[in-house]
Formats: C-alpha cells, structure tokens, sequence
C-alpha cells in the first residue's frame, strides 16, 4: 500500500512537473518592503507574494534570482532570468528596451525623506544635495527637473542613500511614497517624510523580453484575475498598511 | 535556527542577550555569507593554478622560445602586467563571452533573425548565451589566472636567469639533452630564487578575489555588504542602522589571517625546495 501511494506520488510529482514550466524572475532583494532578503536567507515581499502567486495561477514553476538594481534589465535581456519584479515602474524610457504587464501596483507619488530637524523650502529647491538610486524614476526626475539649481547624487542601493542622509552627507533622499513610510517608521524619529507628492510612473509591472509575448499574456491573465477576486488588494493592505485610497483593483 | 537546538540548561547559563547574538549570526543570511566563502577560496586556487601554468609557459617560451613566439610572450607579460586587474576583470569575462556569441552568431543567425533584431546585442536571440554562476566562477578564476600569469612569467624569467650558468654547462657536459637540462636541472634549481617572486604574486591574487562580486557573483563582500546594509523593515528581519564597517572589518581579518597562513606556508615550501643545494656562496640562505 505504501509503495503504491508512493508510485502515485511519483508519478504525479512528475507529470506535474511536465506540465509546469519553468520561469526565472529577477529582483533586488534589497527594496523593503516590495523586495528583499530576509534573516533566513530568503526572499521575500510584495514582489516575491505576488509573483508567487501570479505564477501558481498560470502554472508555472517560479524561481528568484537576485541581481543588483543596475544591471537588472541588461540581465533580463540577456536571458539570466524572464521577468523582472522589483518595483519597477512603467515608465515611456524603459518600454523603449522592454515590455511591461499590467500594473500590480498603482501609480504612487514620490516623496522626499530628510532628517526630521531639517526645514526645506520646497517651493523652491536650490542648492541642496539629493540623494536617489541609480536609474530609477526617482533620479530621472530629478535630473530633468533639479539638476540646475542642486547637486544630484546616484547610488547602487536604497541603503547607501539613507546611510548617507542619516549620516548628514545629503540634504534629501527621493523615494517611492510605498516605501517611504516603513523607511521613517523604522529611523525611530530620526527622519521624516517631508514635501509634495509627486507623481512620476504609470504604475508597477513585471518587465518582460519584447519578443515574449506568451509569457506577458500568462502574467496578465493571472493578475487580471488577482485584481478581480481582490487577491491583490489584500497583498497591497498587507504589505503596505499605511497605503491610503485602497481598495484599487477590485471592482 | 541552529540556537533553538540548543538545551535549555545551557541557554540559560549563557543568558538571553548572548543566545540572542549567537541566533542572529547562525541565522539563513550569515550561513549563507560563511559558506560564499567557497566562491573567494575557489577562484583563488583556480586563478594560481592557471597563473602558474600561464607563468611557466610564456617565461620559458621567452627565454629560449622560437623568436615569433618569444615576441608573443614577452607582448603578453609586458601588456598584461601593465593593465589594472580591475579593468580585466571586468573586460575580459564580457569580451569573452561576447565573443563566443559573435562565433556562434555567425553559424546560426539567418538573415530572417537577423532583420528582427537590429541594432541589439546578440545579433540574433539563437546567438544568446548566459553563463551560469558556476562558469562564471571559472571566468573569474581564469581572468585572475591571465593577468597574474604575467607576473608570475616574469618571477619565473628572472629566476631562470638566476641558475647559475656552471650548472647548466655541467650538466650538458654529463650528456643530457636540452629538455633534460630544463626540466632536472633549469626548473628544478629555478624555484629557489622563485620562490618568493611567487609567494608576493600569490598574495596579490588572494586580495584580488575580492573583486569577485564585480561579476554579479554572490561572493563574501556582496554578502558582507547587504548584511551590514541598514534595515528599516521588520519584514526584512532585525531591524538596525548602517553596520557595513563591522562586516567589512571582518573581511580584513579574514585576508589577514589566510595571508599570515601562506607565509607560513610558503616558508615551509621555501625550506624545502633549498635542501642540498650550494647557495651559501650567493647569500641566498
């Protein structure tokens, strides 16, 4: 009895197997709270739950990789991994080089963080230094918008940037809203988030190789049905507690 | 966690801030910092050996090579010793991998494929190659083996010069061949004066694999970074502030430590290799 229930086991390990294909996702591991790798190891995060589940949907059998910020989408185009999930936004620059999925996250405001004694006129940013990582909305806009009037400096990781900020080396930090309140909340009172919203991106997706278009079908047809039985939603309340305006998916 | 294993006795002897501390650096993330540690000690020992051979051959093909040959390897220890091991390392295993696509291009691209993919790199998808972490250990190992085989053919150049001339000529005089005057009498005495050209080269190449993360290889430095990265998030595990100068403390230490063991090393070798031999003339004791 026991070797047949070990047979079916098998068997069924198998076929199942056959039947799911295998996918490889990049992300940073290092973006709390979309992504990251926790004390045991692992990753984990809003990215990681909702690939998790995008891919038990589709069927597909999903495996993380982690890869600097930087090279993530050299990385994806050169076929280390199929998709990438790290809380990049949609954005007309990056569709230039690859495609996105529907949005898994609403467009978000960024905001500015800095030391809570700091008073910033923000009506008028002149001569600050400004802090933002390496090939984000966040540092685009900036030199777009800032560059004259202040000094902008890049950095690999999110951590880099608020180390300097808290150490006094920057004025300011720009940063995705999300992940704003999580980032002031674990300073213990040392910094604030400070200044207007602004609102940059269409949103965050899955960035995807332009020729795969199977691919990008399946990932949408799985968050599609995400967003209508409020799955997503409840990631978002979970993963983000202090996200206002919710539910946004669900009709 | 390994600290749960623990019996209770002894964690209450130890007291709940030591446990604490003891679970922390046992925990998935620092286990997986210790055993990145293969990755350092691999390409090490992979980038000596490939230095070694690479240093032998091109010395004794410059010394007494035939003369194309011998430009070859005197432009090879010249140019490569000459390059920043930064830049090579990040040249070469990009150069190298692009290059095979370039080959494989060539064979598989059709110009329907081609069309379809202007201006990008691979010429065509068929033509794409992605190492994985383990062959890109090997490149690693083997960009490290390049530009320190420089060095080492011009330890072991010098050092061929350094046999004294009577050894050679009394050994031709005893009838052997050219190759048997190479090999039992050349290399063999070679050694001693190479011996500590070599060691130097074999430091250098210990603190070159720290280089190692440069080629998105999740080695003790990337490890040591993320770990002391700040954390905010409690989802992430304990939260603290920048703790990036202990970690990399650490990997001094370390390099200390396994820099002091192939002194020692290399001093045992160094003994060995002077036994029986009449060097007290030259003041090479």
């Amino acid at each position: 009895m026991n070797k047949l229930v070990l047979v079916a086991a098998a068997f069924a390990a198998l076929t199942f197997g056959a039947q799911a294909a295998a996918v490889k996702i990049g992300t940073e591991g290092a973006y709390p709270p979309y992504n990251f790798v926790d004390d045991n190891g692992k990753v984990g995060g809003y990215d990681i739950e909702v690939g998790n589940e995008i891919c038990k949907r589709a069927q597909l059998e999903c495996t993380w990789v982690v890869n600097e910020w930087d090279t993530i989408i050299p990385n994806l185009l050169a076929g280390n991994y199929d998709g990438i999930m790290a809380d990049m936004s949609i954005t007309d620059e990056r569709k230039q080089t690859i495609n996105f999925t529907d949005p898994y996250f609403p467009p978000d405001p960024s905001t500015y963080v800095s030391l809570a004694t700091k008073k910033v006129d923000y009506t008028a940013l002149k001569g600050l230094k400004i802090g933002a990582q390496t090939a984000t909305i966040q540092s685009s806009y900036l030199a777009a918008n800032l560059k004259a009037d202040n000094t902008i400096l890049t950095y690999d990781t999110q951590d880099q940037e608020l180390a300097d900020l808290n150490a006094g080396n920057i004025d300011l930090v720009f940063l995705d809203g999300s992940v704003v309140n999580e980032v002031v909340s674990g300073s213990s009172g040392k910094l604030k988030a400070d200044g207007p919203g602004i609102l940059i991106g269409d949103g965050v997706g899955v960035g995807m190789r332009k020729g795969d278009t199977d691919l990008t079908a399946k990932f949408n047809a799985a968050l599609a049905s995400m967003k209508a039985d409020g799955t997503l939603d409840a990631l978002i309340a979970k993963d983000f507690p202090d996200e206002k305006g919710g539910p946004f998916y669900k009709k | 966690m390994l600290v749960d294993w623990l019996p209770q006795g002894l964690k209450d002897a130890l007291g709940p801030d030591i446990v604490f501390w003891l679970g922390y650096f046992t925990n998935g993330k620092h286990l997986g910092w210790y055993a990145s540690v293969q990755y350092t000690l691999e390409a090490m020992v992979l980038g000596a050996a490939v230095a070694l051979v690479l240093g032998l051959v091109a010395a004794a093909i410059r010394n007494s090579g035939p003369l194309p040959l011998r430009w070859l390897a005197a432009g090879y220890i010249n140019v490569v010793r000459g390059v920043p091991d930064v830049l090579f390392f990040l040249f070469f295993p990009i150069a190298f991998e692009q290059g095979l696509e370039w080959i494989l291009s060539t064979q598989v691209c059709t110009p329907a494929t081609l069309a379809l993919n202007t201006g990008q790199w691979p010429p065509c998808d068929a033509a794409n190659i992605s190492f994985t972490k383990d062959q890109y250990l090997i490149l690693a190992g083997v960009s490290l083996g390049i530009v320190y085989g420089a060095f080492v053919a011009n330890v072991i150049a010098g050092a061929l010069r350094a046999v004294p001339a009577g050894q050679l000529e009394a050994a031709r005089a005893y009838g052997m061949s050219r190759m048997q005057v190479l090999v039992r009498i050349h290399i063999r005495q070679m050694w001693v004066y190479a011996l500590p050209g070599l060691s130097n080269v074999w430091m250098s190449i210990i603190k070159a694999t720290s280089l190692l993360s440069l080629l998105q290889i999740m080695d003790f430095v990337t490890w040591a970074q993320r770990l002391g990265a700040s954390n905010f998030s409690k989802a992430a595990g304990l939260v603290h502030d920048d703790w990036r100068w202990r970690y990399y403390l650490v990997l001094l230490i370390f390099y200390i430590v396994v820099t002091y063991i192939s002194e020692k090393v290399f001093n045992v070798l160094g003994a060995r290799v002077k036994r029986g031999m009449a060097l007290a003339e030259q003041n090479l004791t």
